[in-house]
């Protein structure tokens, strides 16, 4: 049976309990107050027999008119009083009746009485024979008037049992209620503890342990109420749980699997591709250096674009190495100055080709937190395409510096040389891609998307603004990658 | 003077690599005997006189020793190990010579001991002047600890 069930019926058998209980109490009610109106009635009735015999007394010692008018007027009245007295039980009206009976014989008597003396002559003494049958008659009627007094006190105390009866019953009524409501409260608390607070608490051992990352634990609680629905709901849980890790567990090692295949890969690439590639290059230059005399221009040709092919690929191999060496190396984020990153990078670039003369406007003061390994690459891989791009522009000048927009610092490096067309700008940061001729600017297009990786890797994005022949702009963001803990101020810009 | 005096053991399992080294050396006018080991397993019985080796007891150890890592049988890094835990040739120089620039490479071949790490470029006008470099360092201007011979 299900708890919400349970609690109904306990709730309803409760209910119940108090009603009874309370039923009971207004019956009693009403039968003490039925009872108490009896007694008041009988008491007047015993009042009005009473103040009858007095009467009585009245008119045996004086016989005047005034005491036989009372004293009809008195038995009328106990005659109206008994009349209206509406008793149910069978005792009592047994009694009524028989008091009534009485009363009529009482009645009869005294007009016996009273006939014998007659209307008028109320004092006139009577001979001894008549007044030797009024006493006799006068004792008889008193003796049924003590007879009617007692009937009187009988349903009194009739009455009185009745009530005490009544209140007896509800004593026990209230008693056996509240045992019944003492044995609810104290089934309801049992079962509260067997059914609900200790599975709960199992429930709660449950919790804790599948926290602590033990995803084994099984509750084992089924059942066809509401805690038992939550454990199997729970198991079933933890079994989901426990299958979703094994699963990204599974999925983990085949990463892991893979990666270690593609690091194989990589390592064979490094180490076997290139070696095919020194033999073509040496031996062509083995055969130029031996046999060079008996070659024509033609064959020499032939043999130098050999090696230069050779040369090419082994770069392009390297290029590749270098990519993947990117997306595998790990972070390690500090703060970093670009700027003298920038300046460093400039000044080697000037010193490998002293006959170029290009203007560097490099802002000063570029504070940013990344890989200085990595993000010393990019820029080497940024400024060298913008030296390479202005090589045949008048006046090159390069800037490198750092403007907010949205609230977002990017970073940027320009320059004034022969930029490109923007309906290709989507594919330039594509590995291998390139925009211009090798002969007119040589490379192997892999730059920038090592560029765009190192800032992928630091959350970031890169895009390009340019025009043909007007120049290159080169934009970039940076998340704030919150590694380590020295913390500083941003210096502006 | 014996066959083994100042010479250098090249181990490298690739003929044509063999070839061109050989020849960067005769371009480079380095004129040291050199013996060729063609796996890992050969190099060491070529050092230690052991299996087609034995009769090469009581021979000197050669001044230099070029190490591939990449090798059949046994690996560069294993030779270097071999060569570093073996007291007769723990002195000996070696120079890693390999196409990888790999990190790793590089790591654990300084810290297992080699004395040098050279790549291969693919420019063979580059690896002349590595090998060139190399020899006047290593066999001319470097002295060698006392030499060994085979026990």
């Amino acid at each position: 049976m299900r708890i919400s069930t349970k609690e109904r019926l306990v709730t309803g058998i409760g209910l119940a309990a108090i009603g009874v209980i309370a039923a009971m109490i207004w019956w009693t009610h009403s039968e003490v107050e039925y009872a108490n109106h009896q007694r008041r009635v009988t008491s007047e009735i015993a009042r009005g027999l009473t103040n009858l015999r007095l009467v009585t007394f009245d008119y045996r010692l004086y016989h005047t008119e005034r005491a036989r008018v009372q004293w009809d007027a008195v038995s009328d009245r106990v005659d109206r009083l008994i009349a209206n007295a509406r008793f149910q039980a069978p005792v009592q009206m047994a009694i009524l009746a028989d008091m009534l009976d009485k009363r009529t014989t009482v009645r009869g008597l005294f007009a016996e009485i009273t006939a014998a003396r007659g209307a008028d002559h109320v004092d006139a003494p009577l001979d001894e024979v008549s007044l030797q049958f009024e006493t006799q008659l006068l004792s008889k009627m008193l003796s049924y008037q003590q007879e009617n007094l007692t009937d009187a006190f009988r349903l009194n105390s009739l009455a009185t049992e009745r009530i005490i009866d009544a209140q007896q019953r509800m004593m026990f009524v209230i008693l056996a209620g509240l045992a019944l409501i003492a044995a609810i409260l104290v089934g309801t608390s049992w079962f509260l503890r067997r059914n609900v607070l200790a599975p709960i608490a199992g429930l709660q051992q449950a919790t804790r342990q599948v926290a602590a990352g033990n995803l084994d634990f099984v509750l084992g609680m089924p059942g066809d109420d509401e805690i038992g629905e939550l454990s199997t709901n729970f198991d079933a849980m933890t079994r989901s749980l426990r299958q979703s890790f094994a699963q990204i567990e599974r999925s983990n090692q085949e990463l892991a699997a893979l990666n270690e295949e593609l690091k194989a890969f990589s390592y064979s690439v490094s180490h076997d591709l290139r070696g095919p590639l020194r033999s073509m290059d040496g031996f062509s230059l083995a055969l130029l250096e031996d046999y060079g005399d008996k070659l024509d221009d033609e064959g020499k040709d032939a043999l130098e674009r050999i090696r230069a092919a050779s040369q090419r690929m082994g770069y392009l191999i390297d290029d590749m190495l270098r990519l993947s060496q990117v997306t595998r190396a790990e972070l390690k984020v500090t703060r970093i100055d670009l700027s003298e990153i920038a300046r460093e990078i400039a000044e080697s670039l000037d010193r490998e080709q002293p006959g170029r003369s290009v203007e560097w406007a490099i802002e000063a003061g570029l504070s940013i937190r990344a890989d200085p390994t990595l993000m010393r690459i990019a820029m080497q891989n940024l400024l060298q395409n913008a030296w390479k791009f202005t090589g045949r522009t008048d006046g090159p000048v390069i800037r490198v510096g750092a403007l907010e927009r949205d609230s977002k610092t990017m970073y940027f490096v320009a320059d004034n040389g022969v930029g490109f067309d923007m309906a290709h700008a989507d594919t330039l940061f594509g590995a291998f891609q390139r925009l211009h001729r090798v002969d007119d600017f040589p490379g192997t297009g892999i730059g920038l998307a090592i560029v765009q990786r190192i800032i992928r890797r630091h959350d970031g994005s890169i895009w390009a603004e340019a025009k043909e022949g007007e120049g290159a702009t080169f934009f970039f963001t940076v998340k704030e990658l919150e590694y380590g803990s020295d913390e500083q101020s941003h210096p502006a810009g | 003077m014996d066959q083994m005096s100042k010479a250098i053991l090249l181990v490298e399992d690739n003929p044509d690599d063999v070839k061109l080294t050989l020849r960067a050396f005769k371009r480079n006018n380095m004129l040291n005997p050199i013996v060729v080991a063609r796996d890992g397993v050969e190099a060491l019985d070529i050092l230690f006189a052991r299996g087609a080796y034995a009769e090469r007891a009581g021979k000197p150890l050669p001044t230099l020793i070029i190490l591939d890592l990449k090798l059949p049988r046994l690996d560069g890094l294993g030779v270097l190990k071999a060569v570093r835990g073996d007291a007769r040739t723990r002195l000996i120089p070696v120079v890693i010579m390999t196409s990888s620039k790999e990190e790793q490479d590089l790591i654990q071949g300084y810290s297992l001991g080699a004395n040098s790490y050279v790549r291969k470029p693919v420019d063979f006008a580059e690896f002349l002047e590595a090998v060139r470099v190399l020899g006047i360092y290593w066999l001319m201007m470097n002295s060698p600890p006392p030499e060994r011979h085979i026990p």
